[in-house]
Parts: structure tokens; C-alpha cells; sequence
């Protein structure tokens, strides 16, 4: 995480201290040694073979889409529970921007950043895919809304006024600036998970989510605006739980994601998502680390801007391009797949099939921080009983529960289930859309160059070494 | 799909995976000699004790940018820290902490058994001296 920059630190002359790099290290005490060329090897061409043969054998008609998912368990009290969820989110976002703003400010030992970065960032990404969508009962946001809107009706003794209507052209957007933004405090920020950068951001978005409800609606913002609902219910789709108001259903796993709303914004969401683990992954080597210190140089010669100004602007420019990259390369593909025919312009087809991106972001999250969340979430146990960390010195991280050579094939494994889920879905939607089975068996080569090409830079991604 | 071209498909797989095997397992030859070669150094290093790498800090930097140090697991990581001022030396991961007083000298000596990589540095001045890279 962000690991690179210290090396930029001394790439960049060393006389200077980046604070940015103190703060680099301050979460990661152990970081996995890159998977080896013959495992790359392996995993490349174990990915290719996956491919054709997918192509060749996978279902002539339809196994995800309109698939119904049915009642499994009835969920007691429903009331109760969404109350007591949500107070156990307004709980922990006090108690996270109180240990922020007075605790210690050492990233690694205060609740504020290790449970932002780690346990929320990573952890319930994890959660998500494999339990469904548990974030929406915690989300501190929609039941402080509740609440408030709650007391507003009781005060005014009756309705209150309806929201605005959701714009169309709005859709997903605003949680891909979301997703954005936080990437942006993670990897390019000076200095942005020290624990009182993580509580002022915390409320500032806090903010923004309250100003979105009261104009839209607590559901509808919560629904397409506010950015790490919209996180996790993507992730959750690839659960085989459904999660509504008063029980829970059974769905086919992945099926979730053939119901994924194509609003505006979503395909620049996606690639939010899975450029900004790139980034983070591609700066730690080359060819971020020959680029980097010239630019940022640039920024500080011909500019004027302060040492963490330029590094952060680099950074922030780096990981646009990371972004940029990835919907490229995306739209790009899906340019080759109108050419098939079938009448669908670029547009549409682009949100057609953007739910098979979800498991590759899926990977990348899974592959890239699998160790991350088994080692430094370890230090959320001691955060909970000590939040602002009056003893941090004493939290101790067990780094031997995972070894470099286990962590490569965990990685490995994820990074090729994601390309087989991500083909699966893509193949389906296809055999939905085209009523010419041979246009459909053409659009597939272009989608299977999108996945091929995706899961070859995760690939790339884990082999880089960071020296 | 026609009959045909799913055979093709198959064919393709099928050449890939053969490819994959003979590239591939030439490959590994490439890999067991290198294994090999670092086996021997190790072995020898076991011989006759090899110069204890040394980190040397002037003006709260390494001197010669940051320093790479690599073992394998298991084996004895050994490394000396030398220093113009007074600081407090940081191994990350193992979570070892020693300090070194000006113009000495403070010698690290474990058994590097967690693979991974992990900094080393200045921690009262959060500035990295050396990373450590332990194979498996």
C-alpha cells in the first residue's frame, strides 16, 4: 500500500523526508514477496487454456439470467434488527472520528485508520461477496438519516416534503467520484491515513452524504449516490445471499449481478475500482518509479509547489491515468464487440455487460490485500478494547499465519476464478442479447480479450517486484 | 456453435497447455539452478562467516541510498547498523527495536523466520534505512 513512495523518497534525492512516506509504512509491516515468473507463467497460460475451453464448452442457453432466487430464512423482529444495526454503525463512526481527531496519531495504532483502511476498505469487501449485502443494516449514514427524518416528521406532525427527483444522466456517478476520492486519500493524499486526515475526511464525506439524502431521498442516494453503499452491494451480488427486509432469499451465486441496474456512471465506477488497486499495485514498480520523480520534480521546479504538494499531485495524476487506462482498454473491447453486429451501439453495450467486471474487481481487491487483512487486521482486536491507542506500542501483529508461498497461490487462485465468474457472466448476458447465436459466439471473443487482458495485468501486477 | 469450431477451441487449449508444459518445465530447469547456486552461497556462508553487511547512517540517511538485504527463511539474518547520531533502529515485521548511540554501532542477529518483505528504518525519524527481502 502505497509502499512506493518511500523508495520515491529516495529516488528523489533522500535530503528531503516525505512525510507521505512516514505515513506509507505506517499500516503495512510486512509486504508479500512478488509471485514468481514460473507461477506467472503457469497462472498465464492456465488462464488461456480456462478461456478457450469456456469457449467451447459453456451452456448453450442461459443459466444466470432470470434465474429467482428463493425465501431461505425469515428474518425475526425486522425493526428491531435495523435498529440495532444501525446504532452499532452511528456507534463505531463516532468512535472513529473521536479517536481520529484526540487518539495517537500513528496510522498502525489508532482504531480511526486501521479500521478504515483495513477491516471497512478490506474486510467487509470480503464480507460482502461471500454474506450479501449485510453493509446496508450498519450503514451509520442511513439510519442517522433515519432517525433525523424520523424526528423531522414527528416535529412537523406530518409528511415531510418529497426529494427531487433522481436525475438519470446522475446515476452511479457520484459513488465513482466517492470511490475516487477515497482512493485518492489512501494513495495520493500527503499523509492521508494519519488518523485526524481519516476523521476530517470521514466527516466531510459525512456531510456530503447528509446534503445528497436530504435532496434526494435517504433510499435513492443511498441506493446509487453514496459511494461505499454502492461499493458493497456491487460485491455482494456475487453472494448467494439476498438480503431483504424480512428474510433471507437464496440465489444462484453471481446470478445477483445479471440484476445490476445499467444507471449512468456505472462502467466509470468499475473502472475506479479496479484502476485504482492497479495504481496501487503498478506504483510500487516500473514504470511509476522512473515517471514519478520527473513529474514531480516538474510540479516542484516550474511550479513552485511544496515536496508533498508535488508528490501528491503526482500521485493523484498517476492514478487518474490508472483509471483512465483501465476504461479504455474497456471501452476499447467493447468497440471491437459492436462490430459483430446485432444493432447495439457502444453506449449500451458497455453497460451490457459491465456486471461481468465485478469479479475482477472482486480479484483484484481479494488478491492484492489477502495479506494485508489477514496481518494488519490482526490489530483491530487490541484497536477495539484501546481505540485511541494509549498503548499502541504493545499491539502486536503475528505475521506467520500466512507464508509467501501459500499468499502466491491464494493469489493466483483468486485472480483466475475472477476471469472464469467474469467469462461465465459474460457469456450469459450475450446469449441474452443476441438472438444470432453465431453474433453472440462473436462478441464473446472480444469480451474473453477484455478478461484475458484484465487478469494478465493482475498477473503483471502481483510479479512486479518492488525494488 | 458449429461442431467444428469448438473442436478448434479444444485444439487451441490443447496446444497452449502442451506449449505451456514444454516452455514451462524448461523453465524449472532454469529455476533449480538458480536454487542450486543459491544453495551452494549459503552453504559457503555457513563455512566461512561472510562479511557482516553494515547500513551506515550519516545525517539521518543511509549512506548510498536504502539498503537491500536478502536471506532465505530459516536461515540466520545478520546486519549491523552504524550511526553518526543517536537513533532508535526499527526492524518491521519481526518488530525489533534497538538503539544505537552516535558514532557506534548496533549489531542485529535472528532467525529470519517470516518470509516477506519488511523495512528497515530510523524510527524516530521515520526514514527507511534498508529493506529486507526473505525468501521462502
Amino acid at each position: 500500500m502505497r509502499k512506493g513512495i518511500a523508495a520515491l523518497g529516495v529516488a528523489l534525492g533522500g535530503s528531503m523526508l516525505l512525510p507521505g512516506a512516514a505515513a506509507a509504512h505506517g499500516l503495512v509491516g510486512r509486504t508479500d514477496l512478488p509471485i514468481p515468473e514460473w507461477l506467472f507463467g503457469w497462472a498465464a497460460a492456465i488462464v488461456l487454456i480456462v478461456s478457450f475451453l469456456a469457449l467451447a464448452v459453456l451452456w448453450p442457453k442461459p443459466k444466470l439470467e432470470g434465474t429467482e432466487p428463493r425465501r431461505l430464512v425469515p428474518i425475526p423482529a425486522p425493526v428491531v434488527i435495523d435498529f440495532v444495526c444501525g446504532a452499532i454503525g452511528v456507534v463505531a463512526l463516532c468512535v472513529l472520528v473521536w479517536s481520529g481527531l484526540t487518539g495517537e496519531q500513528t496510522p498502525s495504532g489508532n482504531f480511526a485508520s486501521i479500521f478504515v483502511f483495513v477491516i471497512f476498505w478490506v474486510g467487509f469487501v470480503f464480507v460482502s461477496a461471500i454474506f450479501g449485502d449485510f453493509f446496508k443494516a450498519f450503514n451509520p449514514w442511513r439510519a442517522i438519516g433515519r432517525g433525523v427524518a424520523g424526528l423531522a416528521k414527528l416535529a412537523r406532525g406530518g409528511e415531510l416534503p418529497a426529494p427531487l427527483p433522481y436525475p438519470d444522466w446522475l446515476g452511479r456517478w457520484p459513488a465513482a467520484v466517492g470511490i475516487f476520492g477515497f482512493a485518492f486519500q489512501e494513495l495520493a493524499a500527503s499523509e492521508g491515513n494519519m488518523p485526524k486526515h481519516v476523521a476530517v475526511a470521514v466527516l466531510v464525506y459525512s456531510a456530503l452524504t447528509f446534503i445528497g439524502m436530504a435532496l434526494y431521498g435517504i433510499d435513492r442516494w443511498i441506493e446509487r449516490g453514496e459511494a461505499f453503499s454502492v461499493y458493497f452491494n456491487l460485491f455482494s451480488r456475487l453472494s448467494p445471499f439476498e438480503w431483504r427486509r424480512d428474510a433471507i432469499w437464496l440465489r444462484k451465486p453471481l446470478s445477483g449481478l445479471t440484476k445490476l441496474e445499467p444507471y449512468a456512471g456505472t462502467v466509470p465506477l468499475l473502472a475506479v475500482m479496479i484502476g485504482s488497486v492497479t495504481f496501487d499495485g503498478g506504483a510500487e514498480g516500473e514504470p511509476w518509479v522512473s515517471i514519478a520523480p520527473d513529474l514531480s520534480n516538474f510540479f516542484q521546479d516550474h511550479i513552485g509547489l511544496s515536496p508533498e504538494s508535488a508528490l501528491a499531485i503526482t500521485y493523484t495524476i498517476g492514478l487518474l491515468a490508472a483509471v483512465l487506462i483501465v476504461y479504455g482498454f474497456y471501452r476499447l473491447g467493447i468497440a471491437g464487440a459492436r462490430t459483430v453486429g446485432g444493432e447495439f451501439d457502444s453506449p449500451y453495450l458497455a453497460s451490457a455487460f459491465v456486471h461481468s467486471l465485478v469479479p475482477i474487481a472482486f480479484v483484484y481487491v481479494a488478491a492484492h490485500y489477502f495479506t494485508f487483512l489477514l496481518n494488519e487486521g490482526q490489530r483491530i482486536w487490541p484497536a477495539l478494547s484501546d481505540p485511541d491507542g494509549t498503548n499502541f506500542e504493545n499491539w502486536g501483529v503475528d505475521y506467520t499465519i500466512i507464508g509467501a508461498t501459500a499468499t502466491w497461490y491464494w493469489q493466483v487462485a483468486f485472480v483466475i476464478t475472477g476471469h472464469v465468474c467474469a467469462l461465465m457472466l459474460a457469456h450469459d448476458r450475450a446469449l441474452v442479447l443476441y438472438r444470432d447465436a453465431k453474433a453472440a459466439v462473436r462478441s464473446q471473443y472480444w469480451m474473453l480479450g477484455i478478461m484475458v487482458g484484465f487478469t494478465s495485468l493482475a498477473l503483471w501486477l502481483l510479479s512486479q517486484s518492488n525494488q | 456453435m458449429g461442431r467444428s469450431q469448438r473442436i478448434g477451441l479444444i485444439v487451441a487449449a490443447v496446444i497452449v497447455a502442451v506449449v505451456a508444459i514444454v516452455v514451462l518445465s524448461g523453465g524449472d530447469d532454469d529455476s533449480s539452478d538458480n536454487g542450486g547456486t543459491a544453495t551452494t552461497t549459503s552453504a559457503g556462508g555457513k563455512t566461512v562467516p561472510a562479511e557482516v553487511p553494515t547500513i551506515v547512517i550519516k545525517d539521518g540517511e543511509p549512506v548510498g541510498g536504502v539498503q537491500d538485504l536478502e536471506v532465505d527463511k530459516g536461515d540466520t539474518l545478520e546486519f549491523r547498523v552504524k550511526s553518526d547520531a543517536d537513533h532508535e533502529i526499527h526492524l518491521h515485521g519481526y518488530d525489533v527495536a534497538k538503539d544505537v548511540a552516535a558514532g557506534g554501532s548496533v549489531t542485529y542477529k535472528l532467525t529470519a523466520d517470516i518470509d516477506g518483505i519488511f523495512e528497515i528504518e530510523i524510527e524516530d525519524l521515520k526514514q527507511q534505512i534498508a529493506e529486507l527481502t526473505v525468501n521462502p
